[in-house]
């Protein structure tokens, strides 16, 4: 059974701006997207900033009306459904803010799971389980104002998880916390689909969705250009391989004359620090270094090495081109 | 030359960033509804009461209305600065202080003059209160002595609010000392005496007086004396304000209570 | 129904709680129109006038209240807004009036504080016990006020929330109000065509009840009035409420973050 079915879905914004002369202007954030997830899924939304992945995900959770398409949540339509579709998602985002900085985290929990309809008589058992899922227990009395980041992020996920949702949405759950949170937080979500939730994840770190998520859609612009499993969308990737050249001081059209070695694809320059690195795309099988490295004569170069490419590189060259 | 560029610009830049006010919607509840509604008021009450005159009224609460902009401009002004972590940057930044904070009073005077002003001309309108042609030239210089010394006010309060974490609060309460002990409703000789001494401490208090003897016909002559009290309140509050910065930007520098939000 | 009254009396207690310990709404909503009923009250002082220290000291001590809620109200969403649980609130299956009228029912509770200490400053720095002559009356005077503004502020707050100025609005209205609603000045003495503008205003009722409670005279009509008054608001923020986050979704014009 399919938990969340979006159908073509579009969302187009008119603004207008300036006091005096009002100018309209049409932008359409979200131009036709579809996919679907199946229970007990974690899906992740991967795409640049103003791919369209918030409105996408606001569409769903029944914050904004789509301009046009469907979209089901849980069995429910989002549009005409709202109240049921509300009943049975979890909203979390990332950030500082979205909770009452003068309560403590148990009064917030309290707040929120009398506006979210959990039963008065299994609320405190639910919010005992719940702080002790995300790794509160014993700071719940505190105010939310004396949080850090990470302990605000896992209270956001307490809160949308406080009744019980079979689809939960993360918007970008991880951003701002420190690696160390970062991995519980990680090992949280990787736990709601254990126990049989579905989740649509946004994040903008490539390992996080590849470790996490069962599948990826890549929306770049207002549109789904890539979708599969993480493995799927490396293989997607024209190269099979990926040689990096580290270089101390090396000169762009030194760096763009290696196009020419074969089985080459792309050439790429990033600066690490101090140094320059080389990235060079290839075709699988193919030994691009020693014709590189002659290329490159004189630079200083340091390591050379090859990998597989990762979803970052899938990803760059999906929303890059 | 630098000292005057920073008292202009710097203080007209300062005063639209940090305080948005001059946003039609923040500007006309803020210093037209506001100030004519206060007069309003008062005049009201003064007829149910049967004590004093509208034109009483008019000019107190115009003129003590003057000093929202220049006690909330002034204490928001620095307390802007600490939200946006800017005070710091300012604070280190080589530029004498003096015409740096009176930069930043001046556009808050001339706000304070401005709405003085309105609310005059408005009470006049709507409660048909006359004032004699040969006072309002006075009567200008008299709003300008009144908003500069309560902008000196404005400026200690400021002070205080580095150290106070919300300067919305004290800037309400000293507005209110205001209105309570500067004569603004009630003539100073009709309060108990240790409320009188109080007002007489306090900016705005010479000024209406004046402000009301030019109403009632009196001579520009007659309101010398008022007036230099004014200027000399308006100064000493405006010293103690700028004692005040560097005593905190010190301390704060060895506790570090600068950027504590 | 049980459920819908336990959620109501959680999120209100939750919300007196929040704006209790600010110092912005709580201690300072109190404070403000307590200087303003001080300067009123030192004005009729001037001349000994007993009645009108009466009559002023009554209002003054309900005049609070409607700073509490008239100010605060017109930019309740917009502080959800800024704290960014607006969203959270809009995104909940419960409707916005049992999320917002606990949140204005909390402001009333900060009001009925108010009355309390306003009280408590007229008898001791003002010398002047106030008679009343029915406490029970007086007192549910009292609490319809506090009910009925809890309900025009509902109205406030979906009416206000467009305007990134809320705050503005409603620190605009804080002084008509007192006019309006005849608190230390008798409505009689306003113009005339002002008249129609304190009628709409549910305090204004709520307020001439009190008085008749103080003077023995019977508050019930004006009770009632109180109460249709504030059921109107009601019944118009709860539209409105409902057009706001309709507009919201369609248009995203809440600009919910």
């Amino acid at each position: 059974m399919t938990a969340v079915d979006v159908s073509d879905l579009q969302r187009t914004f008119r603004t207008s701006t300036g006091v005096f002369r009002r100018t309209r202007k049409e932008v359409q954030a979200v131009r036709g997207v579809s996919f679907a997830i199946e229970k007990g899924e974690l899906f992740g939304l991967l795409g640049p900033n103003g791919a369209g992945k918030t409105t996408t995900i606001k569409m769903l959770i029944t914050l904004l009306l789509p301009t046009a398409g469907s979209a089901r949540v849980a069995g429910f339509d989002v549009v005409k459904d709202v109240r049921e579709v509300r009943r049975r998602i979890g909203y979390v985002f990332g950030g500082d803010r979205g909770l009452y900085e003068r309560l403590s985290a148990l009064d917030n929990l309290k707040y929120f799971s009398e506006l979210y309809g959990v039963a008065p008589r299994e609320q405190a058992k639910r919010i005992g389980e719940l702080l002790e899922l995300v790794g509160l227990t014993g700071r719940e009395k505190e105010r939310v104002e004396g949080y850090s980041r990470g302990m605000r992020q896992r209270l956001h996920i307490a809160r949308g998880l406080l009744h019980d949702p079979e689809v939960v949405f993360l918007d970008e759950p991880s951003i701002g916390i420190d690696p160390v949170g970062a991995r519980e937080l990680r090992a949280t979500i990787a736990s709601l689909t254990a126990v049989g939730k579905t989740v649509l994840l946004t994040t903008h770190y490539m390992f996080e969705a590849d470790e996490l998520c069962d599948r990826i859609a890549v929306i770049r612009s207002g549109e789904i250009v890539a979708e599969g499993t993480p493995a799927q969308l490396k293989e997607r990737v024209s190269t099979a391989r990926v040689v990096e050249i580290e270089t101390y001081g090396v000169e762009q059209h030194v760096v763009d004359g290696l196009g020419v070695v074969g089985g080459v694809r792309t050439v790429g320059l990033e600066e690490r620090g101090h140094l320059q690195v080389v990235v060079l795309q290839c075709e699988p099988d193919a030994e691009v270094a020693r014709e590189a490295l002659a290329l490159l004569g004189d630079v200083r170069v340091g390591r050379v090495t090859h990998r597989e490419p990762t979803l970052e590189d899938a990803y760059i060259e999906l929303v890059g081109s | 030359m630098t000292s005057v560029r920073i008292f202009f610009k710097g203080g007209l830049t300062s005063y639209r960033a940090m305080f948005g006010w001059l946003h039609p919607g923040v500007a006309i509840p803020v210093f037209l509804i506001e100030p004519v509604a206060q007069i309003l008021l008062f005049a009201f009450i003064g007829r149910s009461a049967g004590v004093a005159d509208d034109r009483f009224y008019v000019i107190g609460n115009a003129l003590q209305f003057a000093s929202i902009p220049c006690l909330f401009a002034m204490a928001f002004t620095i307390d802007g600065e600490r939200e946006a972590h800017t005070l710091s940057v300012v604070l280190v930044s080589p530029a004498r202080r003096l015409p740096l904070f009176l930069g930043r009073a001046l556009p808050v005077i001339a706000n304070g003059w401005v709405v003085t002003l309105v609310g005059l001309v408005a009470g006049m309108l709507l409660l048909r209160v006359t004032i004699p042609g040969s006072a309002w030239l006075p009567m200008l210089l008299v709003v300008l002595v009144s908003s500069a010394s309560c902008t000196g006010l404005g400026l200690a309060t400021g002070a205080v609010a580095l150290r106070v974490r919300d300067s919305a609060v004290l800037a309400n309460v000293v507005y209110c000392g205001l209105l309570i002990f500067s004569g603004v409703n009630v003539a100073l000789d009709q309060v108990p005496g240790w409320m009188a001494d109080v007002g007489r401490w306090l900016p705005l208090t010479h000024a209406i007086e004046a402000a009301r003897r030019l109403a009632d016909g009196q001579g520009a002559g007659s309101i010398g004396g008022l007036l230099v009290r004014e200027l000399g309140l308006g100064a000493a509050y405006t010293v103690l304000g700028l004692l005040m910065l560097r005593w905190l930007e010190t301390s704060s520098r060895r506790w570090a209570t600068l950027d504590r939000v | 129904m049980w459920k819908v009254l336990h959620q109501i009396a959680v999120c209100y207690w939750l919300q007196v709680k929040v704006t209790s310990t600010s110092w912005f709404d709580g201690v300072l909503a109190v404070f403000y129109p307590l200087m303003f009923a001080t300067a009123t009250l030192l004005v009729y002082r001037v001349r000994g006038d007993a009645d009108g220290m009466q009559f002023a000291g009554l209002g003054a001590v309900v005049m609070g209240m409607w700073t509490c809620q008239g100010v605060v109200a017109a930019s309740a969403l917009a502080r959800e807004r800024w704290s960014g649980t607006l969203e959270l609130l809009v995104a909940a299956p419960t409707g916005m009036p049992r999320i917002l009228v606990p949140t204005t029912l909390a402001f009333s509770t900060v009001g009925l504080y108010c009355v309390v200490v306003t009280f408590l400053w007229e008898r001791w720095v003002f010398d002047l016990p106030l008679h009343i002559t029915s406490w029970p009356l007086f007192v549910l005077g009292v609490v319809v006020a506090a009910l009925t503004l809890s309900l025009f502020g509902y109205f406030l707050a979906v009416t206000c929330v467009r305007y990134r100025t809320a705050w503005a609005i409603g620190a605009a209205m804080e002084m008509p109000g007192w006019l309006l609603c005849g608190f230390v000045v008798p409505l009689a003495l306003l113009p005339t065509w002002l008249h129609p503008l304190s009628w709409v205003i549910p305090t204004t009722w709520a307020m001439e009840a009190v008085r008749d409670a103080a003077n023995g005279s019977s508050p019930w009509g004006h009770l009632g009035l109180a109460l249709l008054v504030g059921a109107g608001y009601a019944v118009i923020g709860g539209y409105l409420g409902r057009q706001l986050v309709d507009s919201a979704r369609r248009h995203a014009t809440l600009a919910l973050t």
